[in-house]
């Protein structure tokens, strides 16, 4: 049990009804997106303003007790789990967007915003900010910047750390700390805001960002090319990378996720297809007219069966509905879905897919697989079950299997879902020894007593 | 513990599919209205999902704080309509109020509310009429023709504007057999399901339904065997012993009848979920089926079965010039899929303006009894309602829910918005 004067403490900080302590509570907070991981926290609070969550921290850093920050706990890599009890601070009431300034092109918000909510407050002024996880109807802006999300528009627009011009940050001492600012461009001292996005809460909370924003772009078209051949697929994307066109999004959906997508909801889908890219370009109109027609020359050339251009914005809406359904496809096709996020050089993206295809037949387990194929950042998924013990390690196995390859191709441990407690212990392998000493000596420098999301990046050792 | 473990989840066990699809997207925190006020995990269907898995995995026990979360959702629907793995966590939630009946009773005063009264047509009657004096005698008026209600209805009250009690039920001012005025010939016989609502508190509508029904060639039979629909009882209360009584009642009421109308998107989105969560036997299952079967809203009847032509629809004198806007309620539009047969009826009316307000399909908060559970909460939801309608700049919002009709009335009036609410019915002459 919690300690009853911590919690009137809490109580004193942010209010009785934003200090959840009763089991059923509790147990809302243990889980994430992902399928393997849960841990009750002690407590959970909702501060509204940095002030509060400096005082929460102050209290937790003087008492040695784990906080683990949350937005919507929409990730997926176990981020957001509090992993060694403790407090969870949720973010989802400080959901303010302060300032859209359509002049100097910057938002400013709190943590707590909702990205699709964000997205359209900034949809009526004609302002885009194209970082796009699939997750936006969930996902909080903060978590999207403490997991440096990314999404679909990535190929051409870059992730969200090309867009966090500014932030403030509670630290674990409770200092609430401003960086950045408003403008494009600050060449002042070590890029702090960058050490912040991306550090899945480990090192501060953060509680105010500022944002870049670009014009929305006035026309767009989508494609939609059917492959018998998944590496021939991966080739086609490589090869429109190379010609010089740089589309908006280029996403892959294998034929397993196709065919649940079908069955799940049905749109007529070409369900035989072994997979399927989807693409758009945007822009001004006529160079989306070029564009496209270019894309669609390429994908021909490079042994696409059939290629659709869409033809209005309802046809291009229920392709990516599809895609956006993708998700929900994989991850309700079995007990326990391990759904990884390596990411490959993209001009390697063939040889990956032929690696892959290998793996499946040497282990036996079925690897489906969708993804961002323009960032050559793909989900390849396993299907097991953790009640069957002798499968489900046979299925990690499988799955390292998966990130050695990714690595020897030159790839990454994780595109966009980061660290958290899923991929850990890969870690070490993944890194420069000297950079990872360098990340612990950081983590040491910004949290002495190790409060910020304990257990979370780095195995279990002490720093 | 004499309670087997299977018994102890009977209901829950029934829908495991819909509880084990969650993937955990989160998705549905963005459309549930609950969540959008409180911000809350266990408000929204994830949380509450994941709540009734801690239950099954014997981590969480029956507790008031258990109750209390589930109570804490309008079976809105709008997670389901959304939720990319198509899990129906609405069903969940009214089976594990089920299983939570079961193992910790029903409380006071609902025991004897939902158990004792609902059932009883007759005496629920007369206690609304005595609680009707009193509402007269001892509170004071709000502004307008409504007033404060006391007693049992403070239950759903609860300080909340809502109409009078009326002076004369339905039922006493209407005979079983409604025929035909002379002159039109009987095309059909119908059924009419005329709800507690419409009955006690908006017995007028339920005239209006049976004169513009009989003038267009329509019997209609008011069976008085009829009973209320059990939505509170087995939806919002998990009481589904008393729910097959009062559904049971209801199937033989209207025994020999090909089609059963109703003015309540409440009542006829029940009446057609007794087989999915009631029927315990093969005979009920059979009877239910074959019930649900029978029952139309009365603005699918008239477009789909009826299939008046457009001149049929002419403006009653209050609606008349006037501009309208149209709520869709939960119970119409995501139970039961009815979203184009009302408008297509108001755009069809003459000298009615028709506009539709900004996110029409959002829940208005009622939700029966969650609203006496969490009136706060429940106008917070409204709030977001009045703004959408406001927006329209509308002179009345027409819907076809008592319950939804009530909220709207008590919103309008606590923001101060002059806007009219009128059953869909009422705008026709
Ligand atoms: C269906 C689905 C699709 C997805 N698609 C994508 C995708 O396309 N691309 C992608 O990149 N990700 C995707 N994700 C993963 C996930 O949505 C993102 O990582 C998202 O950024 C998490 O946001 P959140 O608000 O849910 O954060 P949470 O899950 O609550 O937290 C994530 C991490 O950030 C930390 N954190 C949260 N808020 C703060 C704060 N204010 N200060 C400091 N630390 C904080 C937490 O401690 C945790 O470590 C997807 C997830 C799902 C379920
Ligand atoms: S949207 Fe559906 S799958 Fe996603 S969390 Fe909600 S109920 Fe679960
Ligand atoms: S039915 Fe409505 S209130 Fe209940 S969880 Fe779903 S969206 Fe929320």
């Amino acid at each position: 049990m919690f300690d009853k004067k911590l919690v009137s403490e809490l109580h004193k900080i942010v209010g009785k009804d934003a200090v959840l302590i009763s089991r059923e509570d509790l147990n809302a907070y243990s889980y994430d997106g992902t399928a393997t991981w849960t841990h009750l926290p002690d407590v959970v609070v909702l501060p509204t303003t940095a002030d509060q969550v400096s005082q929460i921290l102050k209290l937790a850093d003087e008492n040695r007790i784990p906080v683990t920050p949350r937005g919507a706990g929409t990730n997926v890599s176990g981020g957001s789990i509090p992993i060694k009890g403790g407090v969870v601070l949720c973010t989802t009431r400080m959901n303010k967007i302060l300032d859209i300034n359509k002049t100097n092109m910057t938002a400013i918000v709190e943590p707590g915003v909702v990205l699709h909510d964000f997205n359209i407050a900034l949809a009526k002024q004609g302002l885009f900010y194209p970082p796009d996880p699939q997750s936006f109807l969930g996902c909080t802006v903060g978590g999207t910047v403490a997991e440096n999300a990314g999404g679909p528009y990535c190929v051409k627009y870059g992730v969200t750390k090309q867009y966090v011009l500014g932030l403030e940050v509670v630290l674990a001492n409770g200092y609430i700390m401003k960086l950045g600012g408003v403008t494009v461009k600050n060449r002042t001292g070590y890029e702090l805001t960058m050490l912040f996005t991306g550090s899945e809460g480990t090192l501060g909370v953060i509680t105010k960002i500022t944002l870049r924003l670009i014009p929305m772009p006035p026309a767009s078209k989508t494609m939609m090319a059917i492959f018998d051949d998944m590496v021939v697929g991966g080739q086609a994307v490589s090869n429109i990378l190379a010609s010089g066109v740089v589309p908006a999004k280029i996403e892959f959906v294998d034929n397993f996720v196709l065919r649940r997508i079908e069955e799940m909801t049905p749109m007529g889908l070409p369900v035989d297809a072994k997979a399927l890219l989807l693409l758009q370009a945007d822009g001004s109109p006529a160079a989306v007219e070029a564009e496209s027609q270019q894309i669609v020359d390429i994908l021909k050339k490079s042994g696409a069966k059939e290629v659709k251009v869409a033809k209005d914005a309802s046809e291009a809406a229920m392709y990516w509905k599809m895609r956006s359904a993708g998700f929900a496809a994989t991850f309700s096709a079995a007990h326990t879905v391990l759904a990884e996020d390596v990411a490959v050089p993209r001009d390697k993206l063939a040889e990956f897919i032929q690696k892959l295809d290998e793996i499946s037949t040497r282990t036996g387990f079925f690897i489906c697989y969708l993804g961002h194929a323009g960032d050559g950042n793909l989900h390849p998924s396993i299907f097991t079950d953790m009640r069957n013990k002798e499968e489900f390690a046979r299925a990690q196995q499988a799955m390292e299997e998966i990130f050695e390859a990714a690595l020897s191709v030159g790839g990454v441990l994780s595109g966009e879902h980061g660290i958290g407690l899923e991929k850990q212990r890969f870690l070490k392998r993944a890194m420069d020894p000297v950079a990872l000493n360098l990340m612990r000596k950081i983590k040491a420098l910004l949290d002495p007593n190790h409060i910020l999301n304990p257990g979370k990046i780095w195995e279990e050792e002490r720093v | 513990m004499a309670k087997s473990k299977q018994d102890r989840y009977e209901q829950i066990k029934r829908f495991e599919s819909d509880l084990s699809q969650c993937m955990k997207c989160g998705f549905c925190t963005f459309w549930c209205p609950v969540y959008q006020e409180e911000r809350l995990e266990p408000s929204v269907a994830r949380g509450k999902n994941m709540m009734i898995r801690g239950l099954l995995a014997g981590d969480l026990e029956y507790t008031k704080e258990y109750a209390q979360r589930l109570n804490k959702c309008t079976l809105c629907m709008t997670c389901t309509a959304n939720c990319p793995a198509k899990a129906n966590i609405p069903n969940v939630i009214v089976a594990a109020r089920a299983d939570t009946v079961k193992a910790r009773g029903l409380k006071f005063p609902y025991n004897i509310v939902y158990r004792w009264l609902l059932p009883r047509r007759t005496l629920f009657g007369r206690v609304v009429r005595f609680a009707s004096w009193f509402q007269g005698i001892f509170l004071p008026k709000t502004e307008g023709t409504v007033r404060h209600l006391s007693m049992f209805l403070s239950a759903l009250g609860k300080g909340r504007n809502i109409p009078q009690i009326a002076p004369r039920f339905l039922r006493q001012s209407v005979s079983v057999v409604n025929k035909t005025p002379k002159g039109v010939e009987t095309t059909m016989t119908v059924g009419y399901f005329t709800g507690c609502m419409t009955d006690f508190v908006f017995p007028e509508l339920g005239k209006h339904i049976i004169d513009f029904l009989t003038r267009n060639g329509v019997e209609v039979i008011v069976p008085r065997e009829q009973g209320c629909c059990g939505a509170p009882v087995f939806l919002g209360a998990g009481d589904f012993d008393t729910g097959r009584k009062m559904a049971d009642t209801n199937v033989k009421a209207f025994e020999g009848l090909d089609y059963v109308i109703s003015d309540c998107a409440t009542c006829t989105s029940s009446l057609k979920d007794y087989n999915k969560f009631l029927a315990d036997t093969p005979e009920r299952k059979e009877a239910y089926t074959k019930f649900a079967g029978r029952i139309l809203d009365i603005s699918q009847f008239l477009v789909d079965v009826l299939k008046l032509p457009a001149s049929a629809y002419k403006p009653s004198a209050e609606a008349k010039g006037k501009k309208v806007t149209w709520h869709d309620p939960c119970h119409l539009n995501r139970h039961l899929g009815i979203t184009s047969q009302p408008r297509q009826i108001i755009k069809s009316i003459p000298d009615i303006e028709y506009v539709e307000m900004p996110n029409a399909d959002r829940c208005c908060g009622m939700a029966g009894s969650f609203s006496m559970y969490y009136y706060d909460l429940s106008k917070q939801i409204a709030d977001k309602k009045v703004e959408a309608i406001k927006s329209t700049g509308a002179d009345i919002v027409a819907s076809s829910c008592p319950g939804c009709e009530i909220q709207l009335i008590d919103s309008l009036l606590r923001n101060k918005v002059p806007v009219k609410v009128m059953h869909i019915m009422e705008l026709l002459a």
